[in-house]
């Protein structure tokens, strides 16, 4: 069997689902044999789930577009100036 | 779990670069429009300051502006766009004193003897829903990346935050994509580490209730 730290190692191709047939069945073979790994999995890949939806939240605020379209404008009248 | 950009899309905005290279100023609004949010959002987390996140969309939509007769379509337009709104942001970062980043090391995870695990592992992925978007959990994914060193947390961002692929940001950052996998896979060792703290003892309060 697999031990942990192979296991982890090939966590970033198995959540891809780019891993051979063989590894993956070894995979899920020490998966079976080890609840922390698989806690360890189910964690890394709620890792990106909740930085992606929290790091995607921001906006462009209200004041930062107006004064963006202005200096867009003025640039398109007058290129160069700014 | 990466999205890239529909094939639409893309050919709108190839149609629209084109359209801006001739000469037509609407493309360009359109072009200014489709990446406003994309470069804020990416120097926002990259500088985690508005005015600098402010700055940095200024300028680079400018450059889109004056330099456009520059881009050559070897890459992908969106790839020369990242490429500007990095370097940018990048330069603002250097202009400012640096906070000593923690040994990425440190927080990797440990093994015994025979390579298996020696912490406790709590599942707590099913137990961050009600936690999401509170003003304290936002701190402490905020503050965990902030603590990335910057190859690590650019790779991040852009594979795992804005969901480019990895063959994209290789080409953004001019590295291989095994060098791609494992920086994101380091960076997201660490960040679980650092979320896990956090969560580990919230689920731990949840279940002595
Ligand atoms: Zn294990």
């Amino acid at each position: 069997m697999i031990c942990c730290k192979e296991c982890l190692d090939l966590l970033y191709d198995y959540i891809e689902g780019s891993l051979d047939q063989e590894t993956t069945d070894s995979l899920e073979e020490h998966f079976q044999e080890c609840p922390p790994c698989i806690s360890f999995m189910k964690t890394y890949k709620s890792t990106t789930t909740i930085c992606r939806d929290t790091l995607n939240q921001v906006q462009v605020p209200d004041a930062v577009r107006e004064a963006l379209l202005k200096v867009l404008k003025e640039n398109k009248e007058h290129p160069g100036e700014n | 779990m990466s999205f890239t950009q529909p094939k639409e899309d893309k050919k709108l905005e190839e149609a629209l670069v084109r359209e801006f290279q001739g000469g037509n100023l609407e493309a360009y609004d359109k072009i200014a429009e489709i990446y406003q949010k994309k470069i804020y959002g990416l120097s926002f987390n990259l500088t985690r300051n508005q005015m600098d996140a402010q700055d940095v969309t200024q300028e680079v939509l400018l450059t889109l502006f004056r330099k456009i007769h520059t881009f050559q379509g070897k890459s992908a337009f969106s790839s020369w766009v990242y490429r500007i709104t990095l370097n940018a942001s990048y330069m603002k970062l250097r202009s400012k004193k640096k906070e000593p980043n923690v040994s990425i090391d440190e927080l990797m995870p440990s093994f015994n003897g025979a390579g298996f695990q020696q912490e406790k592992i709590q599942d707590w992925s099913e137990n961050t829903e009600s936690l999401l978007f509170t003003n304290e959990t936002r701190d402490v994914i905020n503050k965990a990346i902030d603590l990335l060193p910057e190859k690590e947390k650019v790779v991040f961002l852009l594979r795992d935050v804005e969901g480019l692929s990895t063959e994209k940001a290789g080409e953004i950052l001019d590295l291989t994509v095994p060098a791609v996998k494992s920086r994101l896979h380091r960076a997201r060792l660490f960040l679980r580490k650092k979320l896990a703290n956090y969560f580990e003892e919230f689920t731990s309060r949840k279940v002595e209730k």
